[in-house]
């Protein structure tokens, strides 16, 4: 698929961009974060640093790489992929259009570690990584503020789609982009290496807090439930919910099956609360006041948590709502 | 050459025997037999039993009930003892505990008794009561636990049996172990579960220190008693210290 | 030749007399099913709801205890659920083995197998530095040991979510854990210590005894979940605030007041016992 234009119907749609990305205006001193190498499984790695993890997956083809990060940890990411493989990188696939998910991608798009950067497709010969995201993902990130566009040209995905899902074969493996509509955002994709069985969940799924519900940019409770769902189905664990399928969180530590089933037990269970309270017409003061959030508050309303019980109960008050 | 192979022949043989102290059953240490100063060939500069501790007991301890709760902080209903597998005999004067007779009684200690005392919620106070003596005060039920180093002497007249009965106590490597015998009859649980005269407990006392600081004793118990037990009896109870007497609060004897 | 005999005995003696281990050897096949003299209801049929007595337990974790539903057990990805590594010590048999190195005959590992869901844990014993906080988190966790004297003791981080009590009381996935294995002849106490400043304001310590199987073999466990109850694809049982009918069975069964049966530090200590005598009996409590 060649690059398209698409052209931005909506202002409101630039505005929620520019919110989503204010939410990060608070970004950490990039000087001293460091980027760490945990191995997944398989062909795939995560890093972690500043903002979202990445996913590398690496082969005799080349690099993918799932998100991107903050654009100043660029030069930190991709020496990290150097010390795993000396190949070009092929791919970014963006889970959605937060900046430190894909602040990175103008930098790596035009990296070229070693070797030609040919994708598969003729017409992007030559012209850098290929991005993939979901059309909606795009939109936001394409999407004009204030005369400005939310992200810089360079670094809007290059291949988008609109269906369920996509799929590429790369690295020996079967790589499929699943789509998970009114979630995280509204363009939130999960990322499943069959081969190397491991799930890149972006920001539907994160172990160190409560869930953003980007509700201005299209994000629901129930979708995030329903995301959360997903990648339970795909997961196949070696035993007792542990092992197999490696699931790597948009923050956080890596994960399995297990792992995702208590986050989804959570997200469920204070969804189920609001929705009990919305039932009972409960003004959304009230349902605060119920604190729905109680038992889970010490795991996941830390200190400088960057979503607060109070925040999340008000994006499921509002998603019900709708 | 022949001198060579005579010195690794006889490391060989001899190396391995002291080298391992590996643990694979009993394996008693009888310091205070070679301590005792009695006896031909006493080792003049021999330590007590007080001197040779490898462990420090002293102090005050208090009992933290995170385990059978609803058997140590209360008493529980007559016929309410899963943890115990009690014979015929057993069981029947388990059903038939009348708490009120007890306490119309004189003796509302029968639940205190040196079986169970470690598990009725309290403090301990641990001291040396002599070089030779360990002394274990509680403040629940006022009892005294003298654990003696050293087996009575052969001509010595076998005390009466009694609530804490007759404890012989030695350093086991690191632990102290505490056999004890003797015993009136009274209970394993506060609703009942008799223990017969015959019981015969072998105890190991260990301390552990955790991360935090706190310090532990952790206390084993194999409760032997053929008249009213299927089986053996293993219970361990923990008891964490304290920097002082703080919450030491004497009580007498409740059935109740 | 009389010296060289002699030097010759004096180095043996030597050899004979360096440093032995102070360790103990834990190998071998435990079991506690005949054994089980503390805790029987809580660790074989298992806690009643609501009992929450005896343990330094916050507000966060009773209200995620009373929120437990145990239907959360039937559905398919709970089924096979282990015990973690902290908890699995309630019931059943243990095997443990040593790992050595072939060349130094140095003690690299502690390997045990539980029978309950065939769970196997690696205690490492050559002084390897924990995992990265970003590294996963098992049930087993990541556990290093050390000798303190004959005692094992061993630190266990990376925890998946588990619990203290298998009613609902939750141990989280920040807790470490601290065991001391503690040999005497044939029997095995292990000392627990869990640390959990989410959801318990002291360490919660239990103690589990094992006897030595001379002739102990531990059996396989499989599970295998299968879809019990067809219920909507996410589905989560569990109950309302304020709306869980059970919490007070435990209390009214025993004649415990409602109060202690909440659980908190303060129910640990003996002087509560004092406290708790002027406190009401639940209505309706068994006599």
């Amino acid at each position: 698929m060649t690059r398209f234009k698409f052209n931005v119907a909506f202002a409101g749609l630039a505005f929620a961009t520019l919110g989503s990305l204010a939410v990060f205006a608070q970004q950490p001193n990039f000087d001293v974060v460091e980027v760490k190498v945990q191995k997944a499984q398989g062909n795939v790695y995560m890093l972690v640093g500043a903002g979202g993890n990445v996913t590398v997956q690496i082969g005799a083809e080349g690099v993918v790489l799932v998100d991107t990060q903050f654009a100043p940890m660029s030069d930190k990411i991709l020496a990290a992929v150097r010390s795993l493989t000396q190949g070009p990188l092929r791919y970014i696939i963006n889970t959605h259009s937060h900046g430190d998910h894909v602040g990175g991608n103008l930098k790596k798009a035009g990296a070229t570690i070693a070797g030609g950067n040919v994708t598969l497709d003729i017409g992007d010969a030559a012209q850098g990584a290929q991005i993939i995201s979901h059309i909606n993902a795009y939109k936001r990130m394409s999407a004009k503020v204030n005369g400005q566009y939310a992200t810089p040209t360079g670094a809007w995905p290059t291949s988008t789609f609109i269906g369920d899902d996509k799929k590429l074969y790369f690295n020996g493996e079967g790589i499929q982009i699943v789509h998970q509509a009114s979630a995280h955002t509204d363009g939130d994709s999960l990322v499943f290496f069959r081969k190397s069985d491991v799930i890149s969940a972006g920001d539907l799924f994160v172990t160190n807090g409560y869930p953003f519900i980007d509700l201005d940019a299209g994000g629901n409770v129930q979708g995030i439930v329903a995301g959360l769902n997903k990648i339970v189905d795909l997961c196949i664990p070696v035993y007792g919910q542990e092992g197999g399928t490696m699931v790597i969180p948009g923050h956080g530590r890596l994960s399995d099956m297990g792992d995702v089933i208590n986050y989804r037990e959570m997200v469920t269970i204070v969804r189920d609360r609001v929705q009990d309270m919305v039932k009972k017409n409960l003004t959304l003061d009230q349902v605060k006041a119920a604190k729905p959030t109680r038992d889970y508050d010490p795991l996941y309303n830390t200190p400088g948590a960057f979503v607060t019980g109070d925040a999340f109960v008000e994006a499921v008050y509002r998603s019900l709502k709708k | 050459m022949t001198r060579t192979i005579t010195i690794i022949a006889m490391a060989v043989l001899l190396g391995p025997v002291s080298v391992s102290a590996q643990l694979r059953g009993r394996d008693v240490t009888d310091l205070d037999a070679s301590n005792s100063g009695r006896g031909r060939g006493a080792n003049p500069a021999a330590k007590t039993p007080k001197e040779a501790a490898p462990i420090d007991l002293t102090g005050y301890w208090v009992s933290i009930v995170s385990e059978d709760w609803r058997f140590r902080m209360v008493t529980p209903p007559k016929g309410d003892y899963p943890n115990f597998l009690l014979n015929p005999a057993g069981a029947k004067l388990a059903n038939e505990w009348d708490a009120a007779k007890d306490e119309a009684g004189k003796d509302h200690c029968k639940a205190y008794g040196a079986p169970n005392i470690m598990r009725v919620p309290g403090r301990f106070h641990i001291t040396w009561a002599d070089d030779r003596t360990l002394k274990i005060e509680t403040d629940a039920g006022q009892q005294t636990r003298l654990l003696r180093f050293g087996a009575p002497a052969a001509n010595a007249q076998a005390a009466p049996p009694s609530r804490q009965g007759t404890s012989v106590a030695q350093w086991e490597r690191n632990a102290l172990r505490v056999d004890t015998r003797n015993l009136l009859p009274g209970y394993l649980q506060s609703n009942g579960v008799p223990f017969s005269a015959n019981l015969t407990m072998l105890e190991y006392f260990d301390v552990i220190k955790e991360p935090g600081g706190e310090v532990w004793i952790i206390d084993d118990a194999v409760i032997t008693d053929p008249a009213y037990l299927v089986r053996s009896v293993k219970r361990s109870t923990h008891l964490r210290k304290q920097a002082d007497a703080a919450g030491w609060d004497p009580q007498p004897c409740m059935v109740r | 030749m009389f010296k060289w005999a002699a030097g010759t005995l004096a180095a043996c003696v030597v050899l004979g007399a360096v440093p032995a281990s102070a360790q103990s050897n834990l190998s071998g096949v435990w079991n506690n099913l005949g054994i089980l003299n503390e805790d029987w209801p809580d660790r074989l049929p298992g806690p009643e709801l609501g009992d929450y007595a005896g343990l330094p337990v916050t507000d966060a974790v009773r209200a995620r205890a009373d929120a437990w539903d145990a239907s959360l057990i039937t559905l398919p990805e709970y089924q096979c659920r282990v015990h973690p590594s902290d908890y699995v010590s309630s019931f059943a048999g243990l095997r443990i083995w040593e790992e050595r190195d072939s060349a130094s005959q140095q003690l690299v590992a502690i390997h045990t197998h539980h029978f309950a869901w065939g769970t196997e844990r690696t205690i490492w014993m050559d002084g390897r530095p924990h995992p990265p906080e970003y590294a996963i988190h098992t049930a087993m966790g990541f556990s290093t040991g050390k000798w303190e004297g004959d005692i094992l003791a061993v630190t266990t981080t990376h925890l998946k979510e588990g619990w203290t009590r298998r009613n609902g009381l939750t141990r989280s996935d920040s807790a470490t854990v601290t065991e001391h294995f503690i040999r005497h002849g044939d029997t095995l106490t292990l000392v627990i210590s869990v640390v959990d400043p989410k959801y318990y304001t002291e360490p919660v310590v239990r103690s589990r005894d094992y006897e030595y199987e001379v002739n102990g073999d531990i059996g396989p466990y499989p599970c295998e979940p299968v879809e019990e109850i067809l219920r909507p694809n996410g589905a989560i049982p569990h109950h309302l605030p304020g709306a869980n009918p059970f919490l007070t069975e435990y209390a009214k069964a025993h004649g415990i007041p409602l109060e202690a049966a909440r659980g908190g530090a303060e129910t640990m200590y003996p002087e509560y016992r004092k406290k708790m005598a002027a406190m009401p009996k639940p209505d309706g409590a068994a006599k």
